[in-house]
């Protein structure tokens, strides 16, 4: 590919519903969520709606700190159920860095030593610790194995994220949305959300700006076999900053930079700047229960 | 000698070098006194050591009676202490503090306005980024573009000390939810009633036109749509450390004080939850920290703030002061880059310099703190000095800053200034700081010409000084202010939220059982101290029968010869349910958190038990029982006065409810546990002498049957009588009035209906026919009792579904959850 012809990306119609039922009224839900995917170089939102059920008496979007769509919604009659469904057509193409940029030493794109690269104050944000990410003696320790000094940012990230797939197992029983890196360490095991989180703790204690990334992954059925609908899952990965050249996104989850088969919807310091949907309840119900599904079809025209 | 005179001539003496001079607030180095109390002299000189303490004592006992608290961190609240003597500051020495208190309010201002806006200070490497990106009080949900307030600032405080050259310096600032205001205006109250004529004197500038600017300030912030705005004060309630200092705010500037749940998020703005209405919130100052202001948003759990506050701060429908981004503000890292700040947003020099920082996050800087970390105090950028970091051995904060540079500081350790303190031993020199509070009004800065100063040495409490800035001129206006109106009469509008009405229930409840039990434990004591050493007579058995009654509604480990101990117990000890120190002490928590709705005389009753408790765990004569009860019951009956000169609105009207309830619970028990067995005639009317004086109806009841005393009369006087007003019957007419005043009241509530049954009930019971004796026992007597404590209970049950139902605890989305 040269560069210069006009891109063409995956169409898809992302459809996400998530359901909250309670065993009692629950007077007032108050929510946010993070489910309308952002428009991007590499990224195009075509036709973008979130519907809740009940209807709220508010509900209302506006750009977050980090240029996300947040929307934040308040649904006042009593209800049992919560329902948030997004259902978005988006076209996703690959982004992509120049070989010089990925070439630079490791040490060259820690963003608090390149004053001479413009957007390198705001990048310094992602290179702090944040709540889900602790910045543990292990994680430090873990990424110096490929960061080893001089080395290309590029090809010591991409080591990172290949090392992460090997040495850790995807098990969806070992983890919650409270693990920390500690956690993970020991259990040696997580879901896309704790390797994303593996991935900003590891190479942001080196001084390397990590955005944490919310979206969806396209699946592929099996040879022969049909897609199943809802079968898809929310998905989460990494982002590193490149001097000059935008963030090179990773997925350690499936040992894979991401490519147009990838949809992004939100971006911050960790899990917690970007949940799908969180809120608040009033209610004197006991227990809940909890509903995703997700679909990343295809569009063919 | 005089103290002053004392304390120069002490201050002066060489020393034997150690430690490193100071600046002394009083006299100078020459021996001559500063110019501030060159003016008060005539007065102050002439004060001795004694005087000064009589005035200790003074304001020791106003404080009390004002029941003045401060709670320190993890512990119960203990009295706010003010030393007699107060740092002086003349008009001359002033008026530069003043102007760089002004210019530096604005630049932190510009600062705020900077960071959740352009980020200009970022981009230009004026600041380096991750002072602001780490630190806790920086709020990614108030830095939208959406949410653009051009005063985040209205109400900000700084600490300062004075270098050894006497330069103010300035050690921390506060913007977040300055506390401390209340307590200076307390001090000032007190101060201005012990020495009288010292405060004349001096011709100092009064706060009170401060306070009227910050009511204005605090009405004028609120989005121009409210023609009519609705300010509120936003506590974390009693348990916070400066409790009384925001129930004095609110109740001065004629706010209500409310707390997270009584507030309520709906259509994207925030409403108070009063008599089942919402009521609009316009202006909301707050005393909550931000992270803990919004469960939603910021701190999950939270229940201290309101669920959705940030999004209606950034729709602009309500106004928080100061804003939930200011705490980004109190970050010692920021010190070190105040000068070249000012020159980037104020364009002009600074003018009022901060104590020595040094930011380890630069690498120049951390290897300073780190070559000397003997000489610094080392503190991280968020918390204060951080938990524990003091503990910590050089090895170990050495660790920990080079693990993080970025948290932490560095900071040179001021000398401080001096001041006279009176302590145990006399007048001595301490170090002192000074909190200065400045206000946006109308379109400038304006330091309060004042504030709050602090001393402490290292082994006592810290206590605080009032601060007398003296006037250049007499005629002067006070605070430089002319043009604000005053605060005529200001009453915090009753903002009877279903908490509040909760509240002055159980202030109501607790009052009246603290005195029927006091009534009981005197009356039993008086028959103890006739009988308690002959059990087999008429009066000793009648004791015996007084003490199933305390036992009955107060429990007991305590045996039959235990009798003193029982008494002190009942009186002085807090965990016995039913005891009156109980009582008192749920009594004054039920207070404290309506005390901006409750008159300071009220306060005059607390002091009044506290003396009497102490007095009765000193003595420990049979007699200071009765005479400490006594005092204690004087204390209760005070309350009766308060709540007399109350206005009739449903708080009122709620501590009358519960006060008739607790009564008329009292009333049963006691006559169930004493009337309801015949004992034969000389015991039987030694009990019911005893019962009429214990529900305070004795003297009625010798002019209404003329010392004849019969159980037939005593239940007609007590249950059925209504114009005995410590009766039943009374006390369900009182009920009635109460509830139908309510705005709920529909004449069928399920109070008033239960309240009907119980009226009928005792209306078809022929009381005098109760008295029946079936063997020894009177069962219908009992029947009847056992009926009207249950039915007093079903209705104070049904009183709080009806008037205090809060809304259930906020949780957060799948709390519980089961995912599928």
């Amino acid at each position: 590919m040269t560069g210069d012809e006009p891109e063409v990306g995956r169409r898809y119609r992302v459809s996400h519903r998530t359901t909250y039922s309670y065993d009692d009224d629950v007077s007032d839900s108050l929510g946010i969520a993070y489910l309308v995917p952002r428009e991007l170089p590499w990224q195009t939102v075509g036709r973008s709606e979130l519907t809740i059920t009940p209807t709220p008496l508010d509900q209302t979007a506006d750009v977050d700190y980090y240029g996300n769509t947040a929307t934040y919604f308040q649904v006042t009659e009593p209800h049992r159920v919560l329902d948030v469904l997004a259902v978005t057509e988006v076209e996703a193409r690959a982004d992509r860095h120049s070989a010089e940029a990925l070439a630079v030493p490791w040490e060259d794109a820690r963003p608090a030593h390149r004053p001479d690269v413009p957007d390198a104050w705001q990048a310094q944000d992602l290179a702090l610790p944040s709540s889900l990410a602790d910045q543990t003696d292990e994680a430090r320790a873990y990424a110096a194995q490929s960061l080893t000094p001089g080395r290309p940012v590029g090809e010591a990230v991409v080591e990172v994220m290949r090392r992460i797939h090997a040495d850790f197992a995807y098990d969806k029983t070992a983890t919650t949305v409270t693990t920390t890196v500690d956690d993970i360490f020991e259990k040696r095991a997580g879901v896309c959300q704790d390797f994303a989180h593996l991935t900003l703790a590891c190479l942001r204690s080196h001084g390397l700006a990590v955005r944490y990334v919310s979206g969806y992954l396209a699946t592929t059925p099996p040879p022969g076999k049909e897609r199943i609908v809802g079968a898809d899952a929310t998905h989460a990965w990494a982002a590193v900053w490149i001097p000059g050249d935008g963030w090179l996104a990773v997925d350690p989850t499936n040992d894979q930079l991401v490519n147009d088969r990838y949809v992004t919807v939100a971006w911050g310091r960790d899990y917690a700047d970007v949940p799908p949907v969180k809120g608040v309840i009033f209610t004197e119900a006991k227990s809940s229960t909890l509903r995703v599904e997700v679909d990343v079809a295809p569009v063919t025209d | 000698m005089t103290a002053l005179r004392d304390y120069s001539a002490a201050v002066t003496q060489p020393t034997l070098g150690g430690d490193p001079p100071r600046y002394d607030e009083v006299v100078a180095p020459d021996g001559a006194l500063r110019p501030g109390w060159r003016r008060l002299a005539e007065g102050a000189v002439q004060l001795t050591e004694d005087d000064l303490r009589r005035v200790g004592g003074d304001i020791e006992r106003f404080l009390a009676n004002d029941g003045v608290t401060y709670t320190p961190a993890d512990q119960d609240p203990g009295p706010w202490r003010l030393d007699p003597v107060p740092l002086v500051v003349d008009a001359a020495e002033w008026s530069p503090l003043e102007v760089g208190l002004a210019q530096r309010t604005e630049l932190l201002n510009a600062i705020l306005v900077d960071l959740y806006g352009p980020q200009r200070l970022l981009s230009s490497g004026v600041l380096p980024p991750a002072i602001v990106f780490a630190h806790q009080g920086f709020l990614r949900v108030s830095a939208r573009a959406s949410a653009v307030d051009p005063h985040p600032l209205l109400l900000a405080a700084a600490d300062l000390g004075r270098a050894a050259s006497g330069e103010w310096q300035v050690l921390a600032d506060r913007a977040q939810a300055p506390s401390g205001i209340g307590y200076a205006m307390e001090n000032r109250r007190v101060i201005s009633r012990v020495m009288p004529e010292l405060y004349r004197q001096a011709g100092l500038h009064r706060m009170a036109p401060f306070f009227q600017a910050l009511r204005a300030t605090l009405i004028d912030s609120a989005p121009a749509s409210s023609p009519n705005p609705r300010v509120v004060v936003l506590s974390p309630g009693t348990l916070s450390e400066t409790a009384y200092d925001q129930a004095f705010v609110a109740s001065s500037l004629g706010f209500p004080l409310v707390e997270g749940s009584d507030l309520v998020m709906r259509e994207g703005a925030v409403w108070m939850r009063v008599f089942g209405r919402l009521e609009r919130v316009d202006v909301i100052l707050r005393r909550v920290d931000a992270e803990w202001s919004d469960s939603l948003e910021l701190r999950k759990g939270s229940q201290l703030g309101v669920a959705g506050l940030s999004e209606a701060v950034r729709r602009g429908t309500v106004r928080v002061v100061n804003g939930l981004g200011a705490g980004v503000l109190e970050n010692p890292g920021l010190l070190p880059y105040m000068s070249a700040m000012c020159e980037l947003l104020l364009d002009e020099p600074l003018r009022l310099p901060s104590v020595q920082t040094y930011w380890a996050g630069d690498p120049r800087s951390a290897r300073y703190v780190l070559d000397h970390l003997d000489g610094l105090v080392v503190r991280t950028i968020d918390q204060g000095s951080g938990p524990g970091l003091e503990h910590h051995g050089p090895d170990r904060l050495r660790e920990l800053i080079v693990a993080e540079p970025h948290r932490y500081v560095g900071q040179e350790l001021l000398p401080l200034s001096q001041s006279p303190t009176l302590d145990a031993r006399g007048v001595h020199p301490q170090a002192v700081t000074l909190r200065t509070f400045t206000l946006r009004y109308g379109s400038t800065y304006r330091p309060l010409v004042g504030g709050l100063a602090s001393v402490s040495d290292d082994d006592r409490v810290p206590s605080s000084k009032d601060v007398w800035v003296l006037k250049e001129r007499p005629e002067d206006p006070d605070q430089g202010l002319v043009d604000v109106l005053p605060l005529t009469n200001v009453r915090a509008p009753a903002a009877m939220v279903p908490r509040v009405l909760e509240d002055m229930f159980w202030f109501g409840r607790y009052a009246e059982r603290a005195e029927d039990m006091l009534r009981l434990v005197l009356t039993a004591h008086a028959s103890a101290e006739d009988y308690r050493s002959r059990p087999h007579t008429a009066g000793g058995a009648s004791l015996a029968v007084l003490m199933s009654a305390v036992a009955r509604l107060s429990g007991s480990r305590h045996t039959a010869d235990q009798l003193d101990d029982n008494f002190r117990s009942l009186l002085l000890d807090a965990h016995r349910p039913g005891s009156v120190a109980q009582s008192i002490g749920a009594l004054r928590d039920a207070a404290q958190s309506v005390r901006d709705q409750l008159s300071p005389d009220t306060w005059q009753a607390f002091s009044w038990t506290e003396r009497a408790s102490a007095h009765l765990s000193t003595y420990h004569y049979s007699h200071q029982v009765a005479e400490s009860a006594g005092q204690m019951l004087t204390g209760i009956l005070s309350l009766q006065g308060v709540t007399a000169n109350m206005m009739r609105d449903p708080g009122w009207r709620m501590i009358g409810t519960g006060r008739a309830i607790e009564r008329g619970l009292q009333l049963c028990h006691l006559l169930a546990a004493t009337t309801t067995v015949r004992r034969g005639i000389d015991v039987d009317r030694d009990v019911n002498t005893a019962v009429l004086s214990a529900a305070e109806s004795a003297v009625t009841h010798r002019r209404r049957y003329r010392g004849y005393v019969r159980l037939p009369g005593v239940l007609e006087l007590l249950l059925a009588d209504a114009e005995n007003p410590r009766s039943l019957a009374a006390g369900i007419e009182e009920m009635r009035q109460h509830l139908a005043a309510m705005p709920e009241s529909t004449g069928s509530t399920r109070p008033e209906r239960l309240l009907d049954d119980l009226a009928d009930e005792l209306d078809r019971a022929d009381v005098a026919s109760l008295a029946v004796v079936e063997g020894e026992n009177r069962p219908d007597l009992e029947r009847f009792l056992t009926s009207c404590i249950g039915q007093l209970l079903r209705l104070a049950d049904a009183v709080g579904d009806v008037h205090f139902a809060g809304a259930p605890v906020p949780r957060a989305f799948g709390f519980a959850t089961v995912t599928e």
